[in-house]
């Protein structure tokens, strides 16, 4: 993963990308347990997003560093990468959020807890709530700042129909 | 408290302890189950494969169709 941080890191300092940020299930691991993953999600801002190709120069930096894509994804080590350009206001506020968390000496920016659970509750597979109650769990979020940045970005009722089917206390 | 709550909380309280290791040793440990779990994903395909074979295959014949 150390990898990843050092490509990405390249990747921005030679413009191909304006920012990243990790998410998704190797994200929530700095918060909760280990969870089993195949592969490493990265949001990225582009310098020019209205592109029809926007992934092909990300594509061409990798492969001129050795790493091949594979499938919906660059294999770099033992991690494959999908790279997913930012799309709305919420992945753009979680980008703008990320943190920069040192990984073996490698800075890594990484999507905070509270926008790891709201993409959650935005993407709304089995598996995101899983997540969201994990971080739950862990005490990384409260239900509180989740909701309020849930209400920020139109999901507040899909954070009510989340806490009544899995907070007891919510009815 | 029944041998299988006993069994599960200890799992949880064990589960719970991993959260204590620094995010490199996660993603580490993450590492070393993804061979377990593209196994796991390989035997779905298979069996789901087989099982659509299986359904598209005509229906044996029996003694009574002779």
């Amino acid at each position: 993963m150390k990898d990843v941080a050092a490509l990405l890191n390249a990747m921005r300092d030679a413009g191909v990308i304006a920012d990243y940020a990790l998410f998704g299930a190797a994200a929530q691991m700095r918060y909760t347990e280990t969870v089993a993953t195949l592969d490493a999600d990265v949001l990225v801002a582009v310098p020019a997003p209205d592109r029809l190709d926007v992934l092909t120069p990300i594509y061409d930096f990798c492969r001129a560093r050795g790493y091949e894509a594979e499938g919906e994804a660059v294999r770099v080590g033992a991690w494959p990468v999908q790279f997913l350009p930012v799309f709305d206001e919420l992945t753009n506020a979680a980008l703008a959020a990320a943190e920069s968390v040192d990984f073996e000496g490698e800075p890594f920016r990484v999507v905070d807890a509270v926008h790891l659970a709201v993409i959650a509750l935005a993407t709304g597979r089995p598996k995101d709530f899983t997540r969201i109650l994990a971080l739950l769990d862990a005490g990384a979020v409260t239900r509180e700042q989740v909701e309020a940045v849930a209400a920020r970005h139109g999901l507040i009722d899909a954070w009510g129909r989340f806490q009544r089917r899995f907070c007891d206390d919510a009815g | 408290m029944t041998p299988a709550d006993e069994l599960f909380s200890r799992q949880a309280q064990w589960q719970r302890s991993r959260r204590s290791l620094s995010w490199p040793e996660k993603i580490r440990e993450a590492e070393r189950l993804r061979p377990s779990l593209e196994a796991f994903r390989q035997m779905r395909v298979e069996r789901r494969v087989a099982t659509d074979l299986q359904e598209c295959r005509p229906p044996a014949r029996s003694s009574e169709d002779d």
